[in-house]
């Protein structure tokens, strides 16, 4: 029933390293809500289901936690339902997830032959025999993809993570993405082991097309929550790219270099859980003081708010890959594995993947703009609203539940080789090559890739040398002595205000521009021009939205299609008897000819006849007149 | 390990001679009187004797963001290519971790313009965060580039590689990748078309609109970090583009080192004085070709092998 091999605990550690700091920063925020009890039961089984998704070692037992741990999630969001925007969403939320679940449990329905209760091992068995494995995998695309929010997949998550209260945000931003990615890793490697290379392939462009378009959509928003929400969709795509170089590799016989991509994807899987759940925490705290979600109400808060402003740079930093936090060292290992496609022998591969490679250092750049952009607007500068000015810092629990998760990415920074490690156990442990030796050959201060002509980098000795060369510039600064004095920022001659600074509108506002045609921003410019004078005004108002391009195109015209189509079902339901009697007369024409057509004997000529009686007979008798 | 000192000391030195040397070449050839070579030390001196000014809206930012910003650099220069035969050189460092202790620094540079809630840090940030989103693509396609034709990811590694056998085979994508971070060391230093560094209208400012508010020795931590900056970038196109001269002596070896760098520099003045700066919206056609161009040299190396 359950099962606990180094996989499972290598996600069951990532679930309690997200859960520890949030219990303390969820004692913190329990004050600041109404239905405590309903929060509290739902809470703590949320957490309950995600372990048991992790460890359950049947399909039954993995398919009940997964729609408990939805559900728990689905009722989280509606904690605070106040308004018409969260029922919305949670709405959204339930539909997309069952979406998914439909597709996981026909998965499992042909995977396991109908009994639910054989072990994974015994599934891979079953599907060895099925003549299309393509389609299982498929299912489980659409399964586990639609939860971690993959495109196209995507849509709901900057519209429920948001919703929910800060903790839960950060736990399911933190960590039930990561069950989705657990599901990927243990359904692909137990039940559907050998695979095409077109599988890797498929997911190398998920993985691609989501980091760029989470990217892109996060630097558009203003709703901080809803930009982390963003992020996330970008660091899923940024796990499945190096999945997606692992199964290549796998499949093209390169195993070395396939462990290691996947280590990347694991190691990945950590990092993000750690920052993305310390920046829905810090962005929980900031709204907890500011009561708005709007990061133009914000500003100056690093004076207010000292240690939420602390640890929430060190996430920033590290989300946006930079040395040397843990962030920057896997996207390092992801875009050793990139390179390491020059090994392939396949042309148009090596020439695809650096398009992948570009996708990512394009990702790095825009999440440094994106990330510069949420922190600087917010706790820098002046305030920009009164509840702004009147903030402080959070309460005691909360700061601890910030510091720990500050600890844990530190960790993830400094004990990277044993980390790493663990993963490489685990991937042993599914049968795949260690390389644990490969990539620290010589110790643990070095890490190197495993590809030909691959790169080094040592964490350690880069982080040592960064410190003590601030430290020693710092130290000398001192040492000088220099006389400092305060002013006003010069600004012209008028004094600098909250409403003369840079906006978050306004910082995005060249790569909003440049991106114009994916964005097709919706833009409002209302003036209230002095008389007679069109280049004079007293008073205007800029406003920007941005719809997804995905809502735009895809969900909203498969909602079209289907309100197209229930149209014509309702037309035909309202038909007066006659109309009935008609049809059936059409429809029986039409297998006597169709018979005669496609059965008995062809020619053009009767083809063109009796198509011309149908056509007229439907005319005639079905549709009739106009009214 | 004494070679490897001496380098870097050097590198440190010349670095504002280098940025003054840029501006020497221009106001000769716009018939001005020139500006004495050392004028950056001069700079340095003289904004090191006055007080700190802080603004009272900043926060310990900005305090701290200036050190932040040098440290990276100043990190990035001990691990850069060795000049001469046999010096040591750092070899457990790769060329994406140079382009992410860059980014590094810069970072911290667009936090110190949004600290100060004056409207022009906010648009130097923004404009920077909009064109080092672009330059980022650019340099890791490069730097892909180039460490299939040295054989070697590590900067150090692949410097003494293109030295000892330079990619003759490959000349075509080798060019590319030259050209490209070409266009990248002018883009990444904020030099004409893309940014002027001596603009007095705040309004088209990218680098000097993000330092407005500094001021005494937090001004001099910035130029210095600037300077290095381009140090970095110019030894960089140095070791791994322009790879001869390092069997010669190392006396000679060093000083044809040097001049490589002036000729860069020379380069970048030329450039400054026969172009007009771009539009920032233009921008992203000078650095969409350098991304071209750094495919074209993966696609040739690939395909043509050449």
């Amino acid at each position: 029933m359950f099962q606990f091999d180094t996989l499972s605990l290598v996600f069951t550690s990532l679930i309690v390293l997200g859960v520890v700091p949030n219990l303390f920063y969820s004692q913190g925020y329990l004050s600041h809500l109404k239905r405590k009890g309903h929060y509290l039961l739902h809470y703590t089984t949320f957490i309950a289901s995600m372990l048991g998704v992790v460890i359950s070692a049947n399909a039954l037992m993995f398919l009940l936690f997964w729609e408990l741990m939805s559900l728990t999630s689905w009722q989280l969001i509606l904690t605070e339902a106040k308004e018409k925007r969260t029922v919305d969403a949670a709405r959204f939320y339930f539909l997309m997830t069952h979406f998914g679940f439909v597709f996981l449990l026909l998965f499992f329905l042909i995977a396991t032959d109908g009994d639910l209760e054989i072990g994974f091992a015994a599934m891979h068995g079953i599907v060895a025999k099925f003549a299309y494995p393509t389609l299982l995998f498929f299912f489980l695309v659409l399964g586990f993809l639609s939860k971690a929010g993959a495109v196209p997949l995507h849509v709901w998550l900057p519209y429920a993570h948001p919703e929910a209260p800060s903790p839960v945000s950060a736990l399911m931003s933190g960590v039930m993405l990561k069950v989705a990615i657990y599901g990927m890793f243990r359904f692909l490697f137990d039940v559907l082991y050998p695979w095409p290379m077109e599988w890797g392939v498929l997911i190398l462009v998920i993985g691609s097309l989501s980091s760029l378009i989470g990217v892109l959509y996060a630097l558009s928003e203003h709703d901080i929550k809803a930009l982390l929400a963003n992020h996330s969709i970008e660091n899923i795509g940024i796990i499945l790219m190096g999945f997606g170089m692992g199964m290549i590799f796998e499949s093209m016989g390169l195993k070395i270099l396939s462990s290691f991509a996947f280590i990347a994807a694991l190691f990945h899987t950590f990092n993000h859980m750690s920052f993305k759940s310390l920046l829905f925490m810090g962005a929980g705290s900031v709204l907890y003081q500011t009561h708005t979600k709007n990061i133009e109400k914000y500003g100056g808060l690093i004076k207010a708010m000292p240690v939420t402003a602390m640890t929430f740079l060190l996430a920033s930093v590290s989300i946006s890959a930079l040395p040397p936090t843990n962030g920057f060292l896997s996207e390092w290992m992801i875009f050793q594995s990139m390179l390491g496609s020059s090994h392939l022998d396949n042309t148009s591969l090596k020439l695809a993947i650096p398009f992948a490679v570009f996708a990512l250092a394009m990702t790095g750049g825009l999440a440094i703009a994106c990330f510069v952009k949420a922190y600087g607007i917010t706790f820098l500068g002046l305030h920009r609203s009164t509840n702004a000015k009147h903030a402080h810092e959070v309460n005691a629990w909360m700061r601890t539940g910030m510091l720990l998760m500050a600890a844990v990415i530190i960790s993830l920074m400094l004990f990277t080789p044993f980390y790493i490690g663990w993963f490489d156990k685990a991937l042993s442990s599914l049968g795949h090559l260690s390389v644990y030796g490969r990539i620290f050959p010589d110790g643990i201060w070095q890490m190197h890739s495993v590809a030909m002509h691959g790169g080094v980098v040592s964490p350690l000795v880069l982080l040592g040398a960064l410190v003590s060369v601030t430290a020693l510039l710092m130290f000398a600064y001192r040492a000088l002595r220099v006389k400092e004095r305060i002013h006003r920022t010069w600004s012209c001659g008028y004094r600098t205000s909250t409403r003369t600074q840079y906006s978050a509108t306004g910082f995005a506002g060249p790569i909003r521009r440049f991106f114009g045609w994916l964005y097709k921003p919706d833009e409002h410019l209302t003036k209230q021009h002095i008389e007679g004078y069109s280049s004079k005004f007293s008073d205007s108002h800029y406003e920007v939205h941005v719809k997804p391009l995905f809502e735009t195109t895809l969900y909203d015209s498969v909602g079209r299609a289907v309100n197209w189509v229930s149209y014509w079902v309702y037309r035909l339901a309202h038909f007066e008897q006659t109309r009935y009697a008609a049809m059936i007369f059409n429809l029986m024409l039409g297998v006597l000819f169709s018979y005669r057509i496609f059965a008995h004997e062809f020619s053009w000529a009767t083809l063109v006849l009796e198509g011309t009686v149908m056509i007229i007979s439907i005319k005639i008798l079905i549709i009739g007149e106009e009214q | 390990m004494i070679a490897y000192l001496v380098t870097i000391t050097i590198l440190l030195l010349i670095a504002p001679i280098l940025l003054f040397f840029i501006k020497v070449l221009k106001m000769r050839m716009l018939y001005k009187k020139p500006v004495s070579l050392l004028q950056g030390y001069r700079n340095v001196a003289k904004l090191m004797q006055k007080e700190t000014l802080i603004s009272e809206e900043a926060s310990g930012m900005t305090r701290v963001a200036p050190f932040l910003v040098l440290s990276p650099l100043l990190v990035t220069l001990f691990f850069l290519p060795p000049v001469v035969q046999g010096a040591f050189y750092v070899s457990f460092v790769d060329a994406f971790t140079i382009t992410g202790l860059i980014a590094l620094s810069t970072f911290f540079l667009m936090l110190l313009g949004l600290d100060s809630a004056s409207a022009f840090g906010g648009m130097g940030s923004s404009r920077e965060a909009f064109i080092s989103a672009l330059v980022e693509p650019a340099m890791i396609l490069t730097v892909f580039s180039v460490s299939m034709m040295a054989g070697d990811l590590g900067v150090g590694q692949a410097g003494v590689n293109l030295a000892s056998h330079f990619p003759k085979a490959h000349m075509a994508s080798f060019l590319f990748a030259a050209i490209s971070f070409f266009i990248l060391l002018i883009a990444e230093n904020g030099r004409i078309p893309v940014d002027n560094p001596e603009t007095h209208l705040e309004l088209t400012m990218v680098h000097e609109a993000m330092v407005l508010d500094i001021t005494g020795v937090y001004l001099a931590i910035i130029e210095t970090a600037a300077s290095v900056k381009f140090v970095i970038f110019a030894s960089l196109f140095a070791s791994l583009f322009l790879p001869f001269g390092m069997q010669y002596a190392p006396p000679v070896a060093f000083v044809l080192f040097l001049v490589k760098l002036f000729m860069i520099a020379a380069a970048v003045a030329l450039i400054e004085v026969n172009t007009a700066k771009l539009r920032l919206f233009k921008v992203p056609n000078l650095l969409g070709i350098a991304i071209v161009f750094a495919f074209l040299s993966l696609i040739t190396f690939y395909v043509l092998g050449a």
